[in-house]
């Protein structure tokens, strides 16, 4: 651990039941978060990457919506600290028997779940679980509305290349309107002090136009304003970061944008437009990736582009928000 | 009067040294009534040394209320509400009059329903007067238009597809011509649904960072100017037309009531206690009043910037339809009850079941239980010196009162503290709280963001048509 690198208050304590949102996190949780992902990232470096922390802890996984790499990573980074995993997708469950989201939190409760990993596909769902579960809720994504573990394992990739990411310039271009993931990005960076800019058609910007103005001069205590635009080569210019959301189809149907191919052709994440960032500009993408869209195919695997490494990383932050979440202290992880 | 029963006549009752308003002698202050085998016997107004100490701050005698907008639930949803626990909750909140909303199941489209209301409220035993508006369209479906003549031969006092706004033009637009021909107003729901499908929160600040879907204010605006450009291309074919926007939420669509009455067209507008008082704030967790949203410029304060958010986000008892709007409409509202733009306050009172509340917010059922709420919203804007006591009590009286066209002499018509006639008249006293606790509510419906806070002025007595609808048995109704 490089401890220089990554400022870490000696009082900071984890003050969270659970973990709903980015929005509640102090800069100094943040950091406490990226402090325990490091000490997690040396226990995948072992031989058996398994910490026996959470023995004992029932972690339920209940997904109310398809995913694959989010839930698998939930689920591996449980196992690799001993926990027992119980997953449940909402498909096969009574959910489409018309149980409600409060029976099933309930019974999920009494089939022994310590934490519930939940994704659903109603923003603050997980608000209503919390409300009902006598443990910790962890959100796996919300709706258009949060997605707390993508954001802080974003922000550890961004950390571990460029170091603090104060006055960096990231940029996150695409459809931010119905992504949890730009949601929860603008309170997580904001926090960090990044310029953060915020790009795509005025279609799927709609919203965060006055988001960003309404913390033109100073956001909400703790936080720094932010850049909104539909102009790609004002955004990429000189930008530190680049991540890609991804476009779904859906959206031409809803009338938002006229076709894919015109999406691909003004805000696609190509070379050319690249061109722009720094020449070491980080390129990210939360996945899945729909290439030669919102990314060039040959943008996607450019050496500085870190898409993997978040996968990776992924799996020792969710570790770290376990681990809190269960009451752990950081210097304890690798004597556990 | 211990032993008074609901429903039964009250054979006498004195309140001295208390605020009198009566909005049809447009006076207000000290003053004494006395009510004598149900019938207002006496209203003296005091003078002098008499009327010292006496403040609009304490005990009030006012006319009963009149709410041309509650949603029953009988037939169909009695687990929600019935029209006895619906006319127990309106007396709880000093409505003496309630018309309901025909948007039950089977929808109030032919008389037939309308029996079977008007049944129930006999077997109340409630002295609180149901008056009954009857669907436009059959089913509400928006096709066809409803046995309105039958309707208004049963007592219908208006039809409304509320829920939902008449989609159709022409339809919107031959049910006008109908319904002035009866002497009937049409009460229109307005909304553009292609503007609101999916929509979950008002667009905005708070929808962006809840990630819910926006609600535009454009929604309500350009239906309003639809409705009334249809009601101007009426006018000379049918004299008699009326239209009347209920629930308004927005500037824009207050603004072109305005442009509306400006120009003398038969249009009148109401607004609710939840959209004058409440924000969209409301749905982040924040709990302040509308006015205390507002910073010294006039425009919307940020609870996340300022420390308001106090409770959870996405509660339910906050989803309403049109949604709670954010401070600046929320004060288009108020400042159309001192204009005049709007004629009156509705309660739009909607109570639903918990098991339809307690879901995600966007799988919601929409409404606010607010008929025993209104009042108690309307004195904290007065008490905060945003609208005149008066004001207040003219938007629950004469002003709905006119909106039905109510003719003299018809029961319930006066709202006034008129000498000689059944007593109809709410005792409140100002100066108390109460906190508004789910078995505080004789609504079967909870839902309401107002749950365990405190309001201000606590009813002590409703007397509807000279008989006893509600009554404190904690409070002290200064009577005897």
């Amino acid at each position: 651990m490089n401890a220089s690198r990554i400022p870490t208050p000696p009082d900071v304590a984890w003050q969270q039941k659970h973990l709903l949102d980015v929005d509640v996190l102090s800069l100094a949780e943040i950091q406490l978060v990226m402090r325990t992902t490091d000490a997690m990232k040396e226990v995948l470096a072992r031989p058996i990457s398994k910490v026996p922390a959470l023995r004992g802890t029932n972690v339920t996984i209940l997904f109310y919506e398809a995913s694959t790499r989010t839930r698998v990573s939930f689920e591996v980074a449980a196992k690799n600290l001993s926990a027992d995993v119980v997953n449940i997708a909402a498909s096969s469950s009574s959910v489409t028997k018309g149980e409600s989201l409060v029976d099933t939190i309930r019974t999920v409760e009494a089939l022994g779940a310590d934490m519930i990993v939940m994704r659903h596909g109603t923003s603050g769902a997980p608000y209503l679980a919390a409300e009902v579960f006598s443990g910790s809720i962890l959100n796996g994504g919300d709706g258009w509305h949060a997605h707390p573990s993508q954001a802080l394992l974003d922000l550890y990739t961004m950390r571990a290349h460029l170091g603090d990411v104060r006055g960096k310039k990231v940029v996150i271009l695409g459809d931010v309107l119905h992504s949890r993931v730009a949601r929860s990005n603008v309170w997580s960076l904001t926090a960090a002090g990044a310029d953060l800019w915020i790009c795509g058609p005025t279609t799927i910007l709609r919203g965060f136009d006055t988001w960003a103005g309404r913390w033109a001069s100073g956001g909400a205590p703790g936080h720094v304003g932010f850049t909104v635009t539909s102009d790609v080569g004002a955004a990429l210019r000189d930008a530190d970061v680049v991540m890609a959301l991804r476009l779904q189809r859906e959206r031409m149907d809803a009338g938002l944008l006229p076709s894919l191919r015109e999406y691909a052709a003004r805000f696609g994440l190509t070379r050319e437009r690249l061109a722009v960032a720094k020449p070491a500009a980080l390129v990210m993408h939360p996945g899945p990736m729909n290439e030669g869209v919102e990314i060039a195919p040959d943008v996607a695997v450019l050496d500085r582009s870190v898409i993997t490494e978040q996968v990776t990383n992924g799996v020792a932050v969710r570790m770290a928000l376990l681990y809190l979440l269960a009451g752990g202290h950081p210097e304890a992880v690798t004597n556990a | 009067m211990p032993d008074l029963r609901v429903g039964k006549m009250v054979p006498l009752l004195e309140i001295s040294r208390a605020w009198l308003v009566d909005p049809v002698g447009e006076r207000e202050g000290p003053g004494e009534v006395v009510v004598r085998d149900g019938i207002l016997e006496a209203v003296t107004w005091l003078q002098g040394a008499e009327a010292d100490g006496i403040g609009p701050d304490g005990v009030l005698v006012l006319p009963g209320f009149l709410d041309i907008h509650v949603h029953l639930r009988e037939p169909g949803n009695e687990d929600a509400e019935t029209v006895a626990s619906g006319l127990a909750a309106a007396a709880h909140g000093g409505f003496t009059t309630v018309c309901a909303m025909p948007n039950t199941t089977p929808a109030a489209d032919e008389p037939g329903v309308f029996a079977r209301v008007a049944g129930a409220a006999a077997t109340s035993g409630s002295p609180v007067e149901l008056l009954l508006h009857g669907a436009i369209t059959v089913g509400r479906g928006g096709e066809r238009l409803a046995a309105l003549g039958e309707l208004a031969d049963a007592g219908a006092v208006g039809f409304s597809d509320d829920g939902s706004p008449v989609k159709s033009a022409i339809i919107l637009r031959n049910a006008l011509l109908y319904a002035g021909m009866l002497g009937l107003p049409i009460v229109e729901h307005a909304e553009d649904v292609t503007l609101t499908a999916g929509a979950e929160a008002n667009e905005g600040l708070v929808a962006t960072i809840l990630g819910l879907k926006g609600w535009p204010a454009a929604a309500e605006i350009s239906a309003v100017e639809r409705a009334i450009a249809i009601l101007d291309s009426v006018r000379a074919d049918a004299p008699g037309a009326r239209l009347h926007l209920t629930h308004l939420s927005t500037a824009g669509a207050l603004d072109a009531v305005r442009r509306a009455k400006a120009a003398g067209l038969p249009v009148t507008c109401d607004v609710t206690p939840h959209h004058l008082g409440f924000t969209d704030e409301w749905v982040a967790g924040a709990r302040r009043w509308a006015w205390e949203a507002l910073d010294g410029a006039g425009t919307a304060r940020d609870p996340w910037a300022d420390g308001a958010l106090v409770a959870r986000p996405y509660a339910t008892a906050c989803r309403v339809n049109p949604p709670l709007r954010g401070a600046v409409d929320a004060a288009a509202c108020l400042a159309s009850l001192i204009d005049g733009t709007a004629d009156a306050v509705v309660t739009d009172h909607a109570p639903h079941t918990a098991v339809d509340k307690e879901t995600e917010f966007g799988l919601a059922a929409h409404g606010i239980s607010g008929v025993e709420l209104a009042f108690g919203v309307l004195l904290a804007a007065v008490a905060a010196g945003r609208l005149p006591l008066a004001r207040a009590v003219a938007a629950l009286t004469v002003g709905p009162a006119a909106v039905l066209g109510a003719r003299p002499g018809r029961r319930g018509a006066a709202r006034g503290l008129v000498e000689g006639e059944p007593a109809d008249l709410v005792v409140v006293d100002a100066g108390d709280r109460w906190r508004v606790t789910a078995d505080a509510l004789a609504s079967r419906g909870k839902n309401t963001p107002l749950l365990g806070r405190e309001l201000p002025g606590r009813v002590l007595l409703t007397v509807a048509q000279g008989r006893l609808a509600y009554r404190d048995v904690a409070g002290d109704a200064s009577g005897s």
